[in-house]
């Protein structure tokens, strides 16, 4: 130590704060200067805003016209059921995102081996984490709110105080995710994957329970004001004085009553005072937890198994190479690779499998949604909106895993590259595992769709012709896009993605599944609806849907050919 | 100034180190040396209290790192094998950063940070994003930012790696300088022949047990060798493989000081 020297900063917090500004102002320079990614990130934030804000807005004035006091029992329970829900997601997200920031990224080391308190470290991925993993609730949570606040004609102070309750909310949810990241690294290191699963299956299967004996009730229940007081009744449970969500949703409706007089508002400022000094007392706790479990927690999960894990085959490999006997060889084993490192990666599948299954289960369930006869209206637009739904999942799928592919071969290249195979093998290798899995996941739940809203069978054909040929061109996209444009020096393949050329690969494939939609399956939907309104020639409908059918396939074959047309000759060419 | 008693380190039923005691004093250069999978990084991060020893204790100035940790890592500074970088932060705001994090005044950290820039000769690209550095300038700035607060304890993991033989020269004089001036340094390396030109002590660990500790002439007189540290090292760790294969059983541990 020099006698220039103070033991450790002075305020180690205001440090951690300069380096969070200066990456933050740089990052954004870098954002900015880009033209697509910004506006693409804005655009599709906007869309998502805008849509929560009118289903929100037409929802309550539904429930206004209903006859339902807005700030009264049934919306107040809906908002607890909301801040419930959201604060389940942002424990499971701030825990989840906290275990990769505290134990799992380079810079845990680096900060871990200066002379700085480990609470100090703590407190500033705990910053981190908070903001990322609540952007969600502030993109969802906002839109409802002020709906809600405009139904309601909120005063003023309603909406000024939407960001201090959001703010003080979410430190509870986020304390306890971190408190729960710090207690299972430090007490089952090794069985933590294990314990997570545990955790999603306990959380999940109550929760699955409860919507799957509401949706059932649904079918007897008149979408009148006792039928959904008796729906509601079933979350009664939520209404504990004792969680934050009700003082959350007691709070807001205490603030949108606030011109009623000032008990109103003095209550607001009570349960905003409880949601503060609970938020923070969580937070304090957790960090003197963090200053003792932290460097022991790091310390276990680095030595507390064998240091080699040993990987084996595995029958699902044999499975797939089986399956493709009618591929060449060397694209088939280029094909069980790359199953296998999707296999080996729980991150990946894991989301697939998730989204998947909501997916699934929504589509199980929609049709319980309606008490006997489904309107052919509601019908066909419910469909649309499954496929759509279906396609968007498609479309990241390809966006998120597919397209960063050949950029991940980057530091092997060397091995690939000088196998006696031609280069766009390579290409066509993760083209046809693209496909295929797109294809295994999209039918599967448009027909589960289909079936369960029981579509006539040419709807239902033309549903699994469009998402073959979303599978396909998709898939084609993002391959040869993604070797047009590889980036061998990044090894992130979330970073890959959100680079330029997978910004650039999403907005294309979003524009191409809008064509495909617009052009394949809604001129049938079209026809459908609209015959029940009026008498249209047969003749006229058969043309206009094949025209479309036919289009769509052009476009799609041209979706997969150009792309990888580029691709192929961009690899050819490629020096490595 | 570096302090190891019978430390032994634990991963589930693998042992990585096992009763290893090391006493560096101040202002000596030590080369810690071992085959692939030793328990070289291992030793080193429960230097810098990144690991816990499973027995044994760890300590720097005096300061043991488990229960006085802060105190010691004020007094170290640690380079590891991937140096760690902000992307989004220039050379000179990580230059600050870490200033900042050793508690140095206002004054004396802008000119220590003048000092390490001449002295690395970073002028050149100190105010570029670090996302666009080669691997040789990355590692020049972490060199740079480890002696910014002048550590009493310098330790490096494979420095050489990657630098082109202008920067290897650059960065062992700046390592025997740095000694010389009093600082302790504990240099893991393959590279024998930085080695064998720089440390005043070489301590060789397999199978995280020390099998070899001094200088180069006693280490020649232990394994009965004249060669080169190549030939030295490389009989060592052969008849300590041969040792292990043939009878199974541990050696007690070398205590070495």
């Amino acid at each position: 130590m020099t006698a220039n020297t103070r033991p450790g900063p002075a305020l180690p917090g205001l440090v951690f704060a300069r380096l969070r500004w200066q990456t933050l102002r740089n990052a954004s320079r870098i954002v900015l200067g880009q033209s697509i990614r910004p506006l693409t990130i804005l655009l599709c934030s906007l869309v998502v805003w805008v849509f929560v804000f009118v289903v929100s807005y037409v929802g309550f004035r539904f429930l206004q016209q209903q006859g339902f006091e807005l700030a009264g029992g049934v919306v107040g329970l809906l908002f607890e059921l909301l801040f419930a829900s959201l604060a389940a997601l942002l424990i499971l997200s701030s825990g989840l995102i906290l275990y990769s920031s505290l134990f799992n990224s380079s810079e845990t080391a680096f900060l871990l081996s200066l002379p700085v308190s480990t609470d100090q470290v703590f407190a500033f991925k705990y910053q981190g984490a908070i903001a990322f993993s609540s952007w969600a609730f502030v993109l969802l949570g906002s839109p409802i709110l002020i709906a809600f606040g405009l139904t309601d004609a909120a005063p003023w102070y309603f909406y000024a105080l939407l960001p201090l309750y959001f703010l003080g909310f979410i430190l509870i949810p986020g304390s306890l995710g971190a408190l729960f990241c710090l207690l299972v690294v430090n007490l089952v290191p090794q069985h933590r994957k294990q314990l997570l699963i545990l955790a999603i299956v306990v959380a999940t299967v109550p929760a699955a329970w409860l919507t799957y004996r509401t949706m059932a009730s649904m079918q007897h229940e008149s979408l009148s004001r006792d039928g959904v007081e008796r729906l509601l009744s079933r979350f009664k449970a939520l209404e504990s004085p004792l969680l934050a969500s009700h003082w959350v949703a007691w709070g807001l409706r205490s603030a949108a009553r606030g011109d009623q007089g000032p008990v109103e508002l003095g209550r607001s400022f009570y349960y905003l005072g409880l949601v503060w000094s609970n938020g923070l007392i969580a937070y304090v706790l957790t960090a003197w937890l963090a200053r003792r479990l932290y460097r022991r927690g790091f310390n276990r999960l680095t030595t507390g198994g064998t240091l080699r894990k040993r990987y084996g085959g595995h029958w699902l490999d044999g499975v797939v190479d089986r399956l493709l006997f009618f591929i060449d060889p060397q694209t088939r084993l280029l094909i069980v690779k790359d199953f296998r490192t999707f296999r080996r990666d729980p991150a990946q599948w894991a989301q697939v499998l998730l989204f998947g299954s909501l997916m699934t289960f929504y589509f199980l369930n929609i049709r319980r949604l309606f008490v006997r006869e489904i309107s052919t209206g509601y019908q066909n637009g419910i469909s649309l909106l499954n496929l759509s739904a279906t396609a968007l999942l498609l479309c990241t799928y390809t966006g998120r895993f597919i397209y960063p592919m050949l950029s991940l071969e980057g530091r092997k290249f060397w091995v690939l590259g000088l196998l006696p195979l031609r280069r766009e093998r390579l290409m066509w290798g993760k083209f046809i595992f693209s496909t295929l899995g797109a294809l295994v996941i999209a039918e599967g739940l448009v027909l589960v769709s289909d079936l369960m809203l029981e579509m006539p069978p040419e709807a239902v054909v033309l549903h699994v012709l469009a998402v073959a040929v979303l599978a396909a061109g998709l898939s084609g996209l993002s391959v040869g896009l993604g070797a047009c444009m590889p980036n061998f020096r990044e090894t992130d393949p979330s970073k890959i993605a959100v680079g330029f050329g997978g910004t650039l690969n999403l907005v294309v494939g979003l524009l191409f599944l809008l064509v495909i939609l617009g052009l394949m399956v809604v001129p049938w939907h079209a026809f459908a609806m609209a015959s029940e309104e009026v008498a249209l020639a047969p003749a006229l409908a058969v043309s206009v849907v094949g025209a479309g059918v036919g289009l769509g396939l052009v476009i799609g074959a041209a979706a997969v050919a150009i792309p990888l047309h580029y691709g192929a000759r961009n690899l050819r060419q490629m020096e490595f | 100034m570096i302090q190891l008693d019978k430390v032994t380190k634990r991963y589930g039923n693998k042992t990585a180190v096992d009763g290893l005691s090391l006493d560096i004093p101040a202002g000596e250069l030590f080369a810690f040396l071992g085959p692939n999978g030793a328990g070289k990084t291992t030793t080193i991060k429960m230097m810098c209290g990144l690991l816990f020893p499973t027995a044994g204790r760890v300590s720097l100035g005096g300061y043991d790192l488990v229960n006085d940790g802060d105190r010691a890592r004020q007094l170290l500074s640690y380079v590891p094998d991937q140096p760690f970088l902000y992307e989004h932060l220039t050379g000179r705001e990580f230059l600050r950063f870490i200033a900042d994090m050793y508690g140095l005044d206002r004054d004396h950290g802008r000119r220590r940070i003048d000092e390490v820039i001449g002295l690395f000769q970073l002028q050149d690209f100190v105010d570029d994003l670090t996302q666009c550095y080669s691997h040789g300038m990355r590692q020049r700035t972490v060199f740079a930012s480890a002696l910014l607060h002048e550590p009493r304890v310098l330790i490096v993991d494979e420095p050489t790696v990657g630098l082109d033989p202008r920067s290897v020269r650059l960065l062992k004089d700046l390592l025997r300088r740095e000694a010389d001036r009093g600082t302790t340094i504990f240099l893991s390396s393959h590279s024998l022949d930085v080695v064998e030109e720089l440390a005043d002590r070489i301590g060789i660990i397999d199978r995280g047990r020390l099998i070899g500790c001094g200088t180069l002439a006693a280490l020649r007189a232990h394994s009965a060798s004249d060669g080169s540290l190549e030939d030295v090292f490389l009989k060592m760790t052969e008849e300590a493989t041969s040792e292990a294969q043939a009878s199974g059983a541990r050696q007690p541990p070398l205590a070495a000081s």
